[in-house]
């Protein structure tokens, strides 16, 4: 047990203190402004600090601490609208987005500096040129949830997966670095920046876009009810056939 | 000896039983209207659509019906065409010169097209009998429905006996008996190649059987690492997750020709997850046994991905609260507590896979599961380990 305790105060800290040294090493010390970690604290103190607490670190049953969930996390819950929250439910709601692209890029750099975290690339595209790869770990690590079509499904406690739909690359790629909510968190060990990329391309394959070699998708739920539409629409066609032939005498 | 009542008039109405002549010298109608009336037959209406033979309107009518056959014959090369020719391969939506419409549109294409085929076809031969049969109404005398009468019956049984009392076969047991023997034995052949493909022994190897042995158990001295996907080889070690992970892994040893990981990775009690708990989470952890308490490493937990209830993969794992949710009925397992169902319909835990690290860093299975995975069976003892 002590060898196992050893062990595990060898490997645990390691990302984390690897990630913290990593980012100022990407050159984020340059671009660390500290005037727009100032704009940060106050949009912070105003809307972000009675849930999350004066010093990130959480108030009980209000909201988690926000130490160590890095800008990667600000980014996709504040663009997507999910938060600030007006409410404890089980999962937090999409709404309109409610701070600008330069609010949520300040409040970013105030998470960021107290506690480091992942972050989102900014240099370079993040989508990778093999969506078929992408699609392979799709499947693997988020169809179970989210299906292959991306529409999501129904969690337990009234929480759920949502449909992927309407998000940009810097969403994807932050909910599957930071774990937002009931989601696992996919490291860039376990999915390397290049398989994230080729998911986001699998992704963009399918959002938004129809991809149905059958003409219509039927809500992309599967085989139950493209089996129910079959059955419905081409008996009752059937039917209405046979009814034709037997009143032409 | 007739047993039954002639019908009224029936012996009027028939004809005439023809003799040689009759038939030698009838013509072709008159054949065919005797054969009608010695059924019962009487066509009270005939009507040819042409009575004169290659006017224009019967061309037109001609060509109406041909219309229909070019049209499924075009329907069938164009079929034919689209199935060789079309660019049926996926292209993902924006590659150059819409090739991803062009793939969109291929299954409708060629559906759309031997459906018309088939339909063309089927609308030529309804327009043939519509505009070009001629057009007749027969009414057939619907025929006593009682048994045939005693003569018939009574002649019928004694030839059928008659044949089976002249081949012998009632007397000849040796004949009789081999020839059971051998049709027995044809039919029991037929019959094991028609189900003997359906059967399979599980149970076929005694305590390694399938249904005891997963792909993980080690042989001596090589151990049976975790790895992530199917393309790349790629072992699982500690620093890859972080806190509220979960990975699905697949047993590998060294020693593995290609085929065999491949087969263990298609082995159905093969997908593990394997999950990293959130710091505080693993200070809350119960465990099952003493035995099972050492099966984890620090907060990593590994445990079969097949549901103990009808063997679904149940991976929707909700890290906030560490739960396990399987999507085909909502049976629930907490991964605080040896994976113990907390809700639904699944009554046993998740099987959990004992694991360390080697001194290069890497994820390995000390063991097998130390019970069967997936769904119950007969021969599984529930209750304690």
């Amino acid at each position: 047990l002590l060898a196992v305790g050893g062990l595990y105060t060898v490997f645990a800290p390691q990302p984390q203190v690897a990630r913290a040294q990593a980012n100022p090493a990407q050159g984020n010390p340059t671009q660390v402004n500290p005037a727009l970690v100032r704009q940060g604290e106050q949009l912070y103190d105003t809307a972000c600090i009675t849930c999350h607490g004066a010093n990130l670190q959480g108030v009980t049953d209000r909201g988690p601490s926000l130490v160590g969930v890095g800008e990667a996390a600000v980014y996709f819950q504040v663009s997507s609208g999910r938060m600030p929250a007006t409410r404890q439910e089980a999962q937090m709601q999409q709404k309109p987005v409610t701070f600008t692209p330069e609010q949520i890029d300040a409040l970013g750099a105030f998470v960021q500096a107290n506690g480091g975290g992942p972050t989102v690339p900014k240099a370079g595209s993040l989508a990778g040129g093999d969506p078929a790869w992408g699609g392979e770990l799709f499947r693997l690590n988020c169809a179970s949830c989210h299906n292959f079509t991306g529409r999501g499904i129904a969690l337990s406690s009234g929480k759920y997966a949502p449909k992927i739909h309407d998000v940009n690359r810097r969403q994807i790629y932050s909910a599957m670095i930071s774990g937002p909510e009931s989601m696992p968190r996919f490291s860039n060990q376990q999915l390397t920046l290049q398989d994230k990329r080729d998911i986001i391309a699998y992704v963009e394959s399918f959002m938004n876009k129809p991809n149905n070699p059958g003409g219509y998708s039927l809500g992309g739920f599967g085989p139950v009810p493209e089996g129910m539409v079959a059955w419905l629409i081409g008996m009752s066609a059937l039917v209405a056939v046979t009814l034709w032939i037997g009143a032409k005498e | 000896m007739s047993t039954h009542q002639e019908p009224p008039g029936e012996a009027t109405r028939r004809p005439r039983h023809p003799d040689d002549t009759d038939l030698s010298t009838s013509s072709r109608e008159e054949l065919v209207r005797l054969g009608s009336e010695l059924d019962d037959v009487t066509i009270t209406h005939r009507a040819d659509p042409f009575p004169i033979l290659g006017t224009r309107m019967e061309k037109r009518t001609e060509r109406k019906v041909a219309r229909w056959f070019i049209i499924a014959a075009l329907a069938g090369l164009g079929f034919l065409a689209a199935y060789l020719f079309w660019p049926y391969q996926y292209a993902p939506p924006g590659t150059p010169g819409d090739r991803h419409s062009l793939y969109q549109l291929y299954t409708p294409i060629i559906g759309a097209l031997l459906g018309l085929s088939l339909f063309a076809t089927g609308g030529g031969m309804i327009a043939y009998a519509k505009h070009l049969l001629p057009h007749e109404t027969a009414v057939q005398e619907r025929h006593t429905t009682d048994a045939s009468s005693e003569l018939d019956r009574v002649t019928t049984t004694a030839i059928l006996v008659d044949s089976g009392v002249s081949s012998g076969i009632g007397r000849r047991s040796l004949i009789k008996r081999t020839a059971g023997f051998g049709g027995a034995v044809l039919g029991a052949g037929v019959g094991v190649f028609a189900v003997g493909g359906l059967i399979r022994n599980p149970w076929k190897g005694g305590a390694h059987a399938a249904l005891w042995v997963t792909p993980w158990a080690p042989s001596p001295g090589e151990p049976v690492f975790l790895r992530y996907d199917a393309q790349h080889l790629r072992l699982a070690r500690p620093e890859d997750l972080n806190g509220g992970s979960i990975a699905t892994v697949f047993p590998y040893k060294r020693s593995w020709s290609e085929q065999q990981a491949y087969d263990a990775m298609q082995a159905s009690n093969s997908p593990v997850m394997l999950i990293r708990l959130r710091p505080e989470q693993a200070a809350q952890v119960i465990q099952r046994s003493k035995r099972q308490a050492s099966f984890h490493y620090g907060d990593f937990y590994a445990y079969s991905k097949i549901c103990t209830h009808l063997g679904c993969p149940a991976s929707l794992y909700e890290t906030q609260d560490a739960r396990l949710l399987c999507p085909c009925h909502q049976s629930q397992f907490d991964m605080l507590e040896y994976a113990k169902p907390i809700f639904g319909p699944a009554t046993r835990p998740l099987p959990q896979l004992p694991i360390a690290v080697n001194d290069e860093g890497y994820f390995y299975a000390k063991g097998d599961f130390i019970e069967p995975v997936g769904p119950a069976f007969w021969e599984r003892k529930s209750g304690s380990l």
